[in-house]
């Protein structure tokens, strides 16, 4: 540990050191708005230290981190997934009776734990860093104690995530037991490099992995926590659980499948495509007759990781781009779709029966149009972030002739729809066919969750209008993963 | 490999135990009276219930022990070692701490360590 | 100062993103501020290009402003660019100054309407619509502001939505012109596909070089352009939409079913002259329909009774002049006569709206009457502008633009005498439905009474609009009346000029004064019929066969009549027993199948943690299984 590595690992460091003062902060005086601005201000501080680490990357710091351009865009899209969420939570938590201050020291260890996410190259800061981002988020999907369905996703994601991750220890243990070591780079050498090797223990390794990872992306079979988990959950907190959570591990399985060489084995590439497939079908299916719009969110985030999965099977370095590009795009979105939710919520309980979407652009004709711009983005329509993101993962998948997968893709994308439209369709409703008695007094809505909708509203258009330049860096980014 | 050892094994593992239930019930004599539902048959009958509420406090302490007890752990080994990883060992070991002292400070003020029923401050 | 180009379509815009934002949220003093000053703005803006073009002309005299690629994939690469050569320049200065005349027009017009933040919306966004068609460098931007001004045309004809017809009328234009709107994506498709780029310019160039004279490739091409065309334009065939369009605001009938968008289709075949050149059966075809059309409107608005009617026929004919222009290679000729038509028609649709509104909302030109004395400014501007639109020689701007064009007919290698006789006999016609009109609203006795003056905001534009249909003609005349040539000079910077025959037997003077004379023979008649013998009118059209010939021209000759049999209740017919066809069980069954899936897997979500927890494990051992034994 010598100067340079301190300033590589920077943003790890801002981000600590802001829990911890926010967490001082609070024992010293509790008020909602200075634990908002403390954090917001660690993580303005982590984000613009990227521009420094720059300078020093890429740079191995000891054998757990790596620091490269790839680590850095996705501790830069972590942060900033975390400033919109820390917003949305402010406007969230100012109408709950409850402690509201502690919620920010868990969200900037979380955001912490899927930073060394992103940096890791070693079985041991992988296992770290999702384990920080786990305990932190068993405590936030619960944080609304008071009300029972934040204690049941609380519990829920509390025993499944304990039990994947047992999975995923096991896996790590049987690679470690024939290859002898943790690091990625090591593990492609010999997993590809020639050296022999019992299959019998690598594959059942490689499979337990899979499932630890699949349970963090939420993807068939290990998806069936998220509906229940995401319904539970206080919205901004399931906005978290779906961007930062899940941006986190994406960004791992892309370094570690690609840089351990191990997305080219057959039985890896079978096992992925199983998963794909069976997400995208069962992710859109499930969501189609659904009335609960956060549980619809929790099926097509299932369905947008399946999708995600097919650009991740063509492998190299265009299928990282279009993966990367896909979940900047759905980061965008989800926290969008999400932010929506929250603004709409009240002290009692969340906005997500479709009663509530009824009518709504006649009651609220702007954000019903954000919102409606979000859904037709996750339904993938021209002009907005999804659908450029879509287009990508098509071309990548075509480029490696994966048909197969193309076309489910292809499929259950209009089968979404249908569900995207429900929504839409219930928004526009007219007053005179809502049927539901609305509440006549609309909650006040707050002025900050505005500004961020604004702000990612901007953000989808741009991105679907002009996408180049955030192409460029992602594609900038993404050169430095050193695919093997 | 040769499976035929496993895949015997695997049904005589079935097999023992529920040869053992099936027979003990085939076997086994059967008798209902009154009191045999009871835990006692011959004793006194019990009163209330065995699920009494234990205060939360208990567990609260007892997690705090558990955490702290853990962190412990982490000094002592610091501590076997303490020459040989020199100041850096040190200063990591400093903040490891100082995090330490700032979370028990903060469960002091928060009032969790408190053994009262009224000490905690209201919300807001 | 060319690169301020970009800015024409985006202050239009960005008006109309405010306005259909905030426009409900506004005081309304604002909503005009913002609707007609933004397109204010753009007039400025394309006067100081236009200056800048003038003075200082671009290399080529053409100027293209890249603003950025919109996608790069593969070969396609379309960028966001705009190019302004003479003959964008002419077309964008006409609708941004002819547009901001009639917003600010509008904002006292519609002043009493409850939808008046939505009318400026419309507007505005018609205006970026057809800028930005206009100054498209490549077929993507010309189809986004061809459909665009499309969809802006329906949702003003059905501005007032509450009254159905005005809906069905809406509907009926949106759906006709789309008829055309295919024929000409087709054709736009076969360029991109047979030539492979998007940019026009290239796309010119590249049909020069590729494909000979005649052959069959630019002919279909040509065709499927003139589809989109007639259909835009409200030419024959499918000009029937336009008259039933006026059911939209008067401001809007001025704007775009008179000056600006019905010209669409004279632009598109203008910016793609090179391919009707090399396709001379193509642009016969043009000629042939112009003519046609011009004379078949002609009869049309001689028998019509509603004021905004005569107008709209008379549109649809003097589009079809441009047509005729067009189609005989007098590119410059027709972009004259569609500015001079602008000016005029777009006045006499105002002057138009401004009698309709003092006389309580009434059309019939048979219950007005004697408006000369009540109303003077509106009587010497309406007549100024109709005037121009009937040629009255030698001081109005209609005569030289349509003059030329006759002219060019017969003096053009692609002109024929029969397309000349169809010319003159439409100047006839023009000029006997134009004084129809001024005799029976404005001569004779009144017979509605005038409730309402309209105030400056209604009657400056009209006045400006009036000098212009006077003066706007003196850029381009002929050789014995002065023999100015700069409009022509102008547009040969990007058009090419006429080839012209050897001549036989007429001079320019010799067309020009039979033109007069014909004009004068249609004056005449009118004054017999309609001020001087109203009884003879009446008596001509007594007869069975001048009833039921006055009853087919009344229809349009039976269009709609025929399209309703040929077209609309046969496809409603097929619609209705095709009601529940095969193919829909295949949509109703795949939608039936996922319904069941849904109900299947749902039930794996269950809330049982335990069932999750088994899930995964599953899930584990199923891919164990995989990577073990397979």
């Amino acid at each position: 540990m010598n100067g340079t590595d301190l300033t590589a690992v920077l943003p790890l460091l801002i981000l600590t050191v802001a829990a911890v003062v926010v967490m001082v902060a609070v024992c010293i005086r509790r008020s909602h708005l200075l634990a908002v601005w403390l954090t917001l201000a660690g993580l303005a501080g982590a984000f613009v230290s990227l521009w420094t680490v720059a300078t020093v990357a890429p740079i191995q710091v000891t054998p757990l981190l790596v620091i490269d351009g790839y680590a850095l865009f996705y501790m830069g899209l972590i942060i900033a997934a975390t400033f919109v969420t820390v917003i949305l939570a402010y406007g969230y938590m100012e109408k709950q009776q409850a402690y509201r201050e502690e919620l920010y020291v868990l969200i900037l260890t979380a955001a912490l734990g899927s930073a060394v996410m992103v940096a890791s190259n070693h079985f041991v800061s992988f296992f770290l860093g999702l384990e920080v981002l786990s305990v932190a988020l068993y405590a936030m999907n619960a944080y609304l104690c008071n009300r029972k369905l934040p204690l049941e996703a609380g519990i829920k994601y509390l025993v499944l995530a304990a039990v994947s991750a047992a999975f995923l220890l096991f896996g790590m243990a049987l690679i470690y037991a024939q290859l002898g070591t943790l690091q990625f780079g090591q593990i492609a050498s010999m997993l590809i490099g020639g050296v022999s090797y019992d299959k019998t223990l690598i594959y059942p390794g490689l499979a337990l992995m899979i499932t630890g990872i699949g349970f963090k992306l939420a993807v068939v079979p290990f998806h069936m926590w998220t509906p229940d988990v995401y319904e539970g959950a206080p919205a901004p907190v399931a906005a978290f659980v779906a961007t930062v959570s899940k941006g986190g591990m994406v960004a791992l399985l892309l370094r570690y499948f690609y840089e351990t060489g191990a997305y080219r084995l057959h039985s890896v590439f079978l096992v992925f495509s199983i998963i794909a497939i069976a997400s995208m079908i069962a992710g859109n299916l499930l969501a189609l007759l659904q009335n609960n719009v956060k549980r619809i969110l929790a099926y097509s985030s299932i369905a947008h990781l399946g999708y995600m999965l097919v650009a991740f099977l063509a492998g190299g370095d265009r299928a990282a781009e279009a993966v990367t590009f896909y979940l900047v795009a759905y980061f965008v979105t989800t926290l969008g779709t999400f932010g929506v939710v929250s603004v709409l919520s009240n002290g009692e309980r969340d906005a997500d029966s479709m009663d509530d979407y009824e009518g709504l652009f006649w009651r609220r004709p702007i954000l019903a149009g954000v919102f409606t711009l979000m859904l037709l983005s996750l339904a993938g329509i021209p002009l907005t972030a999804g659908f450029v993101g879509k287009f990508f993962l098509i071309a990548a998948g075509t480029s490696a002739s994966l048909y197969g997968l193309i076309f489910t893709l292809v499929v259950t994308s209009v089968v979404g729809l249908f569900y995207y439209l429900r929504i839409i369709v219930a928004i526009y409703k007219t007053p005179a066919e809502v049927v539901t008695t609305v509440p006549a007094a609309l909650p006040a809505l707050s002025r900050s969750g505005n500004l961020a909708l604004a702000g990612l509203t901007v953000l989808l258009v741009w991105i679907g209008v002009y996408p180049g330049p955030m192409l460029d860096v992602i594609q900038h980014a993404v050169s430095t993963l050193r695919i093997f | 490999m040769v499976l035929w050892p496993f895949v015997v094994f695997f049904f005589v593992v079935l097999l023992v135990p529920a040869g053992m239930i099936v027979l003990s019930h085939v076997l086994g004599q059967r008798h209902s009276e009154h009191a045999t539902g009871s835990p006692y048959e011959a004793g006194i009958v019990s009163e209330g219930s065995a699920e009494v509420r234990f205060s939360i406090k208990f567990y609260l302490i007892a997690m705090f022990f558990v955490v702290f007890d853990l962190e412990a752990v982490f000094i002592v080994s610091w501590a076997v070692a303490a020459r040989e990883v020199g100041w850096a060992g040190y200063l990591e070991i400093l903040f490891f701490t100082i995090i330490l002292v700032a979370t028990l400070a903060y469960l002091w003020r928060l009032g969790a360590l408190d053994w009262g029923p009224k000490t905690r401050r209201k919300t807001r | 100062m060319l690169h301020l180009l970009w800015l024409i379509p985006a202050f239009p815009l960005a008006s109309f993103v405010v306005l259909a934002t905030l426009g409900k949220r506004m005081p309304r003093k604002m909503v005009p501020v913002f609707g007609a000053g933004s397109i204010g703005l753009s007039a400025v803006v394309t006067s100081l290009v236009g200056f800048s073009f003038l003075t200082s002309p671009p290399p080529g005299n053409s100027f293209t402003q890249v603003l950025w690629t919109w996608i790069d994939v593969g070969g396609f690469r379309p960028d966001i660019a705009f190019y302004l050569d003479a003959l964008s320049l002419v077309m964008v200065l006409v609708v941004t100054f002819v547009g901001f005349l009639i917003h600010f027009y509008s904002a006292e017009y519609m002043g009493e309407d409850e939808g008046y933040s939505r009318f400026f919306a419309y507007m505005n966004l018609f205006v970026a619509s057809m800028c930005t068609l206009l100054l498209g460098a490549n077929l993507l931007l010309l189809f986004l502001g061809w459909e665009g001004v499309g969809v802006c045309s329906y949702l003003l004809i059905g501005f007032w939505y509450r009254k159905p017809e005005n809906g069905l009328a809406a509907r009926k234009a949106f759906i006709v012109t789309r008829v055309g709107d295919t024929a000409m994506t087709l054709g736009l498709f076969l360029l991109f596909d047979k030539l492979g780029t998007l940019n026009i310019q290239d796309l010119m160039h590249q049909a020069l070089v590729q494909w000979p004279v005649g052959s069959t490739l630019p002919v279909v091409a040509g065709l499927l352009l003139l589809g989109g065309a007639v259909g835009k334009s409200a030419q024959l065939p499918l000009q029937t939409w336009l008259p039933d369009a006026m059911a939209g605001p008067t401001p809007t009938s001025a704007l775009i079913h008179a000056a600006t968008m019905v010209t669409a289709g004279v632009y598109l075949i203008a910016r793609t002259h090179v391919l009707f050149s090399i396709a001379p059966q193509a642009q016969l075809a043009v000629a042939i329909v112009g003519a046609a059309t011009l004379i078949l409107a002609g009869f049309s608005a001689i028998t019509q009774s509603d004021i905004k009617r005569v107008l709209a026929y008379s549109t649809v004919s003097q589009i079809g002049y441009m047509f005729l222009a067009l189609g005989v290679g007098a590119w410059s000729a027709a972009i004259f006569h569609f500015m001079t038509h602008a000016f005029f028609k777009a006045l006499l649709f105002l002057g138009a709206g401004v009698i309709i509104e003092s006389l309580h909302h009434e059309q019939d030109i048979f219950k007005m009457g004697g408006l000369r004395k009540e109303m003077p400014v509106a009587f010497w501007t309406f007549l100024a502008g109709a005037c121009s639109l009937a040629g009255l020689p030698l001081i109005t701007a209609g005569f030289y633009s349509k003059g030329l064009i006759i002219w060019d007919t017969w003096s053009s290698t692609r002109g024929s005498s029969v397309l000349w006789v169809a010319a003159v006999l439409g100047v006839l016609l023009t000029s006997l439905y134009t004084f129809r009109l001024i005799f029976l609203v404005f001569f004779g006795e009144m017979k509605t009474k005038v409730h309402k003056r309209p105030g400056f905001a209604m009657m400056m534009p009209c006045v400006v609009l009036a000098v212009l249909s006077v003066v706007g003609g003196f850029v381009d005349t002929p050789e014995f009346l002065g023999n100015i040539h700069s409009f022509s000079d102008f547009m040969h910077l990007a058009l090419p000029p006429i080839t012209e025959r050897p001549l036989r037997g007429m001079t320019e003077i010799g067309s020009e004064a039979l033109v007069t004379l014909v004009f004068l023979i249609g004056l005449g008649v009118s004054y017999l019929l309609f001020i001087k013998r109203r009884d003879l009118a009446e008596a001509i059209t007594a007869p069975a066969i001048a009833k039921a010939l006055h009853r087919f021209w009344y229809t349009d000759w039976g269009m709609d009549w025929l399209y309703e049999r040929v077209f609309v209740r046969p496809i409603v017919w097929i619609a209705r027993v095709d009601k529940s066809d095969f193919i829909d069980y295949i949509y109703s069954g795949i939608a039936l199948i996922t319904e069941l899936l849904y109900h299947g897997v749902r039930r794996t979500e269950n809330g049982r943690m335990r069932w999750y927890a088994a899930g995964i494990a599953a899930g584990s051992i199923i891919f164990l299984t995989i990577v073990l034994f397979l």
